[in-house]
């Protein structure tokens, strides 16, 4: 007949003991390292304004996109710009404001799923906070300003080209636009015109070969 | 810190380091029953607000809806301080009073265009944020649904397997006894007949 169960033989064994005291020994550094970071880590999720953050950088980005030129005479005097920097401002506070929230709220349910003991999300709530995206209005507004800047370059590249041109034409003894060339004495000096010396009109092609069109 | 400076003198309590200094877990069960108590509490006391707090701010949250006007107001008075510094820069810039009439109107009716582009664009934003935080709610609940289903199952598990062995080492023991009894009857009969 075989012996009575001794209470030893069903005792943990000795690995199982030393398994148990490391684990236990793990657990016990984890709450005390890690909890309180996590704790820490559920007040600033709730205490830390990532919208305002989010806010300021979209403020500054279009402020910097829609002024950071310096006024211009051009855009003073163009009835809507005002208009076009408002809404552009209000589209980017609108994205900016939503950015920021949906970056809080991620990092609450990340360190609410760590505390679960569920996968947390690993990117910082305020590195997502600050990647705002340009809104259509600011990219219209800007585009819009470009265009007005263009314009303006545009009309004054003409406008001198033209001045430059007309005071060199005029200088060589033809008309401002070179359409005619008039008559002159041995000396150079413009004269009347008479039956021998006549003014000369000028063609195209003999315009384009005085390069009277710069 | 450097990272070499983790292996050499810098860190002598890690160094001389060795696992027979921990405390001994003579019962493992009722060491992992405290801890899983603990852990609970601990949940209880620093969690548990938190997240009613967040469900409650999935369901309910305004918050982007109502800055919505404040913002609008207030970048359009920024853009109308801009609009005017611009204007005594340039000496008037030349503009007539039709002119001047003309920009302020359209930057009034860009301030209600704004308006009511910031208060769609915050309602469509705000809806997908809590809808999105509900659904990340809702996933963390389903983990946490899952693991306490599992941590449910072990534990019945353990408890059938332990009624099951209970029953069968009392039948086991019945039938010992039986069979003991049994041969001391036996034996005595012997006995008496001898």
């Amino acid at each position: 007949m075989s012996s009575k169960p001794k209470q030893q033989d069903y005792q943990a064994s000795e690995a199982e003991k030393t398994q148990a005291s490391v684990a236990k020994e793990e657990k016990s550094y984890f709450n005390k390292t890690y909890g309180p970071l996590l704790r820490e880590m559920r007040d600033v999720s709730m205490r830390e304004d990532l919208g305002g953050v989010a806010r300021g950088v979209a403020g500054a980005d279009t402020m910097q996109s829609l002024t950071g030129q310096g006024p211009s005479l051009t855009g003073t005097k163009s009835v809507d710009e005002a208009a076009d920097l408002a809404s552009a401002a209000v589209g980017q506070m609108a994205a900016a404001s939503a950015q920021g929230l949906a970056a809080s709220r991620q990092q609450q349910t990340g360190v609410l799923g760590t505390a679960r003991g569920q996968a947390g999300e690993a990117m910082s709530g305020l590195a997502a906070a600050s990647r705002i995206q340009n809104t259509k209005d600011l990219e219209a507004a800007k585009a819009k300003q470009m265009v007005r800047m263009a314009q303006t370059e545009a009309a004054v590249n003409l406008g001198s080209t033209l001045f430059k041109q007309g005071a060199k034409n005029l200088g060589s003894g033809s008309s401002l636009f070179g359409g005619t060339t008039y008559a002159t004495d041995a000396a150079g000096n413009r004269v009347a015109a008479t039956e021998a010396n006549q003014d000369k009109k000028n063609t195209w092609s003999d315009r384009f070969s005085m390069g009277i069109y710069g | 810190m450097a990272l070499a400076d983790y292996s050499n003198a810098l860190m002598p309590e890690t160094r001389g380091f060795s696992t027979s200094t921990l405390p001994s877990v003579d019962d493992p069960e009722k060491a992992f029953a405290d801890i899983t108590r603990q852990d609970y509490e601990n949940y209880i006391q620093d969690y548990r607000g938190f997240e009613e707090s967040l469900i409650d701010k999935a369901k309910k949250d305004t918050s982007l809806i109502d800055r919505a006007p404040e913002d609008a107001a207030k970048q359009a008075g920024i853009a109308k301080g801009v609009q005017e510094r611009n204007i005594s820069r340039y000496g008037g810039a030349g503009l007539s009073i039709a002119q001047r009439q003309e920009q302020q109107r359209a930057l009034q009716r860009q301030g209600q265009l704004g308006l009511a582009g910031s208060l769609n664009t915050a309602r469509t934003a705000q809806r997908d944020i809590n809808q999105s935080t509900l659904a990340d709610l809702i996933n963390i609940g389903q983990g946490v649904n899952r693991s306490s289903l599992a941590g449910m199952q072990t534990a019945s598990q353990n408890a059938a397997a332990k009624a099951s062995a209970y029953k069968n080492a009392k039948a086991a023991h019945t039938s010992s006894m039986v069979g003991l009894g049994s041969s001391l009857a036996a034996t005595a009969i012997l006995a008496f007949a001898i």
